[in-house]
C-alpha cells in the first residue's frame, strides 16, 4: 500500500511534465484564440509611408491582388529571425507584402531595411500602434494574409517559421 | 562596462555555487573553510551583480539591453528600481538572490554536532542554485549588451507601475524559494541515517515560516494590485499565475502545522518530508507555468521557447531525483501512530488532508487546460465557477476544524470539556453574526455560512488572546485571528457586492446603497510620465451631504502607448465604493463602473494580521532553535 502512495504521484509528476514538454515543442501559442477579424474585410486606415511622402490609404490598395501585412519593428528580436521568409514571400513566391512598422523610429528603420534587405512593398509608419490596434495586434511580429477581395484569411502571431512559411504558402496557392 | 561586469559576477557566482557543491560533497579537512568561502562568495557576488543590475536601471544605461527594453528616463525612480524585477530577466536575478541569502541561513545553522548533516543540506542547495544561475545566464541574461547604444527606453509597462506590484515579487520570491531551504534540509535527512538524532524539522520549521509568512503577504499585495489597478472591482480572479502562487501556499500551510506534530509527538515525519518536497517543486513548477508562456498571458510574444525547456528539465531532474529518493528512503520515517480524532494533533491532520485537496483540485483546474489541448486540440477555459463549487465545500470544514483544533488537548481531548471550552465562542459568534446580519441584510446560504465561519475563528482567538493563555503561541493565535478577518473580508465583498454600470453626463447623478453619485465634471492633468483625464465625483451619504469627491483616471502614458485605468476608491471598515471611468465624450457622456465592495478592508487588514502572526513565529521560532543549540 505505502510503496504504491508513493509510485503514484511519481507517475503522475512525470505524465503531467511530459504534457508540458509536449506542448513546448509542438508549434503552438498559447493566446492565439481565433481572431475576429478572420473572413472580414481589412480595417480601413490610412498611413505615412517610410519611403515615399505618398500617404497609404488601404481601400485604394487592398482587394486586387493577395497581401501579406507583416508587423514588424526595429527593436523586436524575433522580427529579425522572420525577416528571411517574409524575403522569400516577396522574392520566391512573388507575393506582395506591406510591413506596418509598429512603435519605431522611422530613421533606424531605414538602417535596418538597408542592412537585412528590403522585401516590403510599402513600409507604412504606426508611430502610436493605432493601426495595430483596429487589426488586434497582441504583440508583433505579427502576419495576415488577405486575399485578392480583401478579406482577411489568416492570422499568424509570432516570427515566421520554415513550417508557418510552408502553411502559408500553400494558404496562398489555395486562395489563388 | 556594466554589461561586462555584470556577466563577470554572474560567472563568478556559478563558479562559487559550484565550489560550494563540490566542497561540500568532499570529505577534507579544509572542507568548513571551503564551504565558508563558498558560501560567502556566492553570497557577495550575487548580490553585487543585483545591485549592478539596479544601478544601471537607475542611471538609464540604455547599452543594457534589459534596461532598454523595460525603462526610460521619464520613468519615476521607485518604477526604475522596481523595474528591475518587474522583467523576466531581473526576476531571475532576484530569485538567485533569494536562493543565495537562504543558502547562508542554512550555512550559519552549521555546529559541531550536524556537521554532515548540514554539509549535505548546502550541497543540495548548491546544486539549485547551480540550476538557476545556469538558467539565467544561458536563457536570460539580464546584462546582455545591445549594439549600439540607444538614446532612451522603450517604457515600462504602466499597468506594472504601482508600489503594490514594486514589492510584490520579492516577498513573494522569498516565500517561493524559502521552500528551497525545506526542500534541501529534507533531501538531507533522506540521505542521512541519522543515528546522531539531528533534529531536522527544528531547523526546517523556520524556513518554512519564513517562506509561508512571506508567501501570504506577497500573495496579498498581489491582490491589492489587481483591486486598485486592474480596474474590474475584484482582488481574485483565479488566473493561473495567481494558482502558480496559491498551491505553494496551500501546501505550506499543511507543512507548517504538520511540522508542529513532528516537533510534539515525532510522528508524521515521512509526511512532512514528502510535503517539503512537493512545496519546492511545486514553486519550480509555478515558475515554470508562468514564465515558459505555455499560458495564456499577455506576455507571450517575443518569447523563446529554450527558457521553458530548460526550467522543465531541471524541474524535471529535482522531481525525478527527489521523488525516487523519497520513495526508497521514506521507510525509516514512517511510524503507524494512531491519532483520536478529538486532539490536537487530529484536527490538524485534518486540516492537512483538506489542505492538500485543496491544493490538488487548484492544481488540476491551472494545468487541466493544458492536458486538454495536449490530448484533444480543444482549448477550453477553467474558471471561477469551477473554482467556487469545487474549493469552497473543502474549505468550509476545514475552517470549521481550524476554530475548535488549538483549543483541544494533545493526545486525547475529554469530550465532556469540549463544549465548555467552545461555549463562550459561540456565543460570542452568535452575536456578532447577529449584529452584522442586522447591517447588511441580505442572506444567502454561503454568506451566512462564510460570516458564521469567520467569526468563529475570531472569536475563539479573541478568547484566548484576553485570557492570556501561556499555553498558546502568541504568533499562531494573531496569525489565525487575522484568517478570520481574511474570511470575513472575503465573504462580505464577494455575496455582497453591488454593481452599476452606466453612461453618465455632467452633473448627472446615480445612485447605489445608500449613496447618491453625481458625475461633476472631467480635468485633463499631467503626471510624472503620464497625461490622464480625471473624472470628478461627488458622494453624497444618506443624509444628502457630500462626503467625499473620487477622482478616477484614465491615463495615457506616451512612451508605451499605453492607456490604464486608475480606479478611485473611498475605504472604511464596512465597504469601499470604487469608480472607475470608461470610455466617452462630452456629448454622449461616459461609461461609469461603480462598485459597493463591503468588508474588502478586511482582506487586507486579515492578510497583514497573518503577517505579523508569521513574524512573531518565525522569531520564536529561531530563538527556539539558538536554545536547542546550546
Amino acid at each position: 500500500m505505502k510503496k504504491q502512495l508513493i509510485i503514484i504521484p511519481s507517475i503522475l509528476f512525470l505524465l503531467i511534465l511530459l504534457t508540458f514538454f509536449y506542448l513546448l515543442i509542438i508549434e503552438r501559442n498559447p493566446s492565439e484564440i481565433p481572431s475576429n477579424l478572420i473572413e472580414k474585410n481589412v480595417p480601413k486606415f490610412e498611413a505615412e509611408s517610410l519611403i515615399n511622402s505618398k500617404k497609404f490609404i488601404s481601400h485604394d490598395e487592398f482587394g486586387n491582388e493577395i497581401i501579406l501585412v507583416n508587423f514588424f519593428a526595429t527593436w523586436c528580436k524575433p522580427c529579425i529571425e522572420e525577416h528571411i521568409y517574409i524575403q522569400r514571400f516577396a522574392d520566391e513566391e512573388k507575393i506582395r507584402v506591406i510591413g506596418i512598422n509598429y512603435k519605431d523610429n522611422p530613421k533606424k528603420t531605414i538602417k535596418w531595411l538597408n542592412k537585412l534587405g528590403n522585401p516590403y512593398s510599402n513600409v507604412l509608419l504606426d508611430k502610436n500602434g493605432r493601426i495595430a490596434i483596429d487589426w488586434g495586434v497582441y504583440g508583433i511580429p505579427e502576419t495576415y494574409v488577405v486575399n485578392s477581395k480583401g478579406i482577411i484569411k489568416y492570422k499568424h502571431i509570432g516570427p515566421i517559421t520554415e513550417k508557418i512559411y510552408k502553411k502559408i504558402n500553400s494558404l496562398t496557392k489555395e486562395i489563388k | 562596462m556594466a554589461p561586462s561586469l555584470g556577466n563577470f559576477l554572474l560567472w563568478l557566482s556559478l563558479f562559487f555555487a559550484t565550489f560550494q557543491f563540490f566542497a561540500s560533497r568532499k570529505k577534507n579537512n579544509l572542507k568548513l573553510k571551503f564551504i565558508t568561502i563558498a558560501v560567502g562568495g556566492l553570497l557577495i557576488s550575487s548580490l553585487l551583480a543585483f545591485f549592478l543590475l539596479i544601478y544601471v536601471h537607475v542611471v538609464s544605461d540604455f547599452s543594457v539591453l534589459n534596461v532598454f527594453q523595460n525603462s526610460h528616463t521619464t520613468k519615476p525612480l521607485l518604477y526604475k528600481i522596481s523595474g528591475v524585477w518587474g522583467n523576466h530577466e531581473g526576476s531571475m536575478l532576484l530569485w538567485i538572490i533569494v536562493l543565495t541569502i537562504f543558502n547562508y541561513f542554512i550555512f550559519k545553522l552549521y555546529n559541531k554536532k550536524n556537521f554532515s548533516f548540514i554539509s549535505k543540506t548546502l550541497e543540495t542547495q548548491a546544486f539549485i542554485i547551480i540550476g538557476f544561475v545556469l538558467f539565467t545566464i544561458l536563457t536570460s541574461n539580464p546584462f546582455e549588451r545591445i549594439i549600439p547604444e540607444q538614446n532612451d527606453g522603450l517604457g515600462f509597462n504602466p499597468i506594472l507601475q504601482d508600489p503594490a506590484l514594486a514589492i510584490h515579487p520579492p516577498l513573494l520570491y522569498i516565500g517561493y524559494v524559502g521552500f528551497s531551504a525545506a526542500f534541501s534540509i529534507s533531501i538531507a535527512t533522506l540521505n542521512f541515517n541519522n543515528n546522531e538524532k539531528i533534529p531536522w524539522y527544528n531547523y526546517m520549521k523556520p524556513f518554512v515560516m519564513a517562506a509561508w509568512t512571506f508567501l501570504t503577504i506577497g500573495i496579498a499585495l498581489g491582490s491589492v494590485w489587481a483591486y486598485y489597478e486592474l480596474g474590474w472591482g475584484g482582488w481574485w480572479f483565479w488566473d493561473p499565475v495567481e494558482n502558480a502562487s496559491l498551491m505553494p501556499w496551500l501546501l505550506g500551510t499543511a507543512l507548517l502545522h504538520s511540522l508542529i506534530i513532528v516537533e510534539k509527538r515525532k510522528s508524521l515525519q515521512s509526511w512532512v518530508l514528502l510535503l517539503s518536497i512537493l512545496a519546492f517543486l511545486l514553486s519550480v513548477l509555478g515558475t515554470f507555468l508562468v514564465r515558459s508562456g505555455i499560458l495564456t498571458s499577455v506576455h507571450t510574444f517575443a518569447l523563446d521557447p529554450s527558457r521553458g525547456l530548460y526550467i522543465l528539465i531541471f524541474t524535471a531532474l529535482l522531481g525525478g531525483y527527489s521523488l525516487i529518493l523519497y520513495g526508497t528512503k521514506s521507510k525509516k520515517y514512517f511510524n503507524n501512530d494512531f491519532f483520536s480524532f478529538l486532539s490536537k494533533e487530529g484536527s490538524i491532520l485534518i486540516n492537512n488532508i483538506l489542505m492538500v485537496i485543496v491544493c490538488a483540485t487548484v492544481f488540476l483546474g491551472t494545468v487541466y487546460p493544458l492536458l486538454i489541448e495536449a490530448f484533444t486540440n480543444n482549448k477550453i477555459s477553467v474558471g471561477e465557477p469551477y473554482y467556487n463549487s469545487t474549493v469552497i465545500p473543502i474549505l468550509i470544514p476545514a475552517i470549521l476544524v481550524m476554530g475548535i483544533g488549538p483549543l483541544l488537548a494533545w493526545k486525547k481531548e475529554d469530550k465532556s470539556k469540549i463544549f465548555k471550552k467552545i461555549f463562550p465562542s459561540i456565543l460570542l459568534t452568535g452575536i456578532m453574526t447577529i449584529l452584522i446580519f442586522s447591517i447588511y441584510r441580505s442572506y444567502t446560504l454561503i454568506g451566512i455560512v462564510g460570516i458564521i465561519l469567520s467569526f468563529w475563528i475570531i472569536s475563539n482567538n479573541l478568547i484566548i488572546l484576553i485570557r492570556k493563555n501561556k499555553k498558546y503561541s502568541i504568533g499562531m493565535i494573531i496569525a489565525h485571528l487575522g484568517v478570520g478577518f481574511l474570511i470575513l473580508g472575503i465573504t462580505g465583498s464577494s455575496v455582497w457586492q453591488e454593481e452599476r454600470i452606466t453612461r453618465m453626463k455632467f452633473s448627472e447623478e446615480t445612485k447605489i446603497k445608500e449613496h447618491k453619485i453625481v458625475f461633476e465634471k472631467i480635468d485633463e492633468i499631467k503626471g510624472a510620465n503620464y497625461i490622464a483625464l480625471q473624472g470628478n465625483f461627488l458622494v453624497y451619504d444618506e443624509n444628502g451631504n457630500i462626503f467625499t469627491k473620487l477622482k478616477p483616471e484614465n491615463r495615457f502614458y506616451p512612451v508605451t502607448s499605453n492607456f490604464t485605468t486608475e480606479a478611485s476608491i473611498h475605504t472604511n471598515l464596512f465597504r469601499d465604493l470604487y469608480i472607475v471611468l470608461g470610455e466617452g465624450n462630452l456629448n454622449e457622456g461616459w461609461v461609469v463602473r461603480i462598485y459597493y465592495n463591503p468588508l474588502v478592508v478586511w482582506i487586507w487588514i486579515g492578510a497583514l494580521v497573518i503577517f505579523l502572526g508569521g513574524l512573531v513565529s518565525i522569531n520564536a521560532n529561531v530563538k527556539k532553535l539558538k536554545i536547542l543549540e546550546q
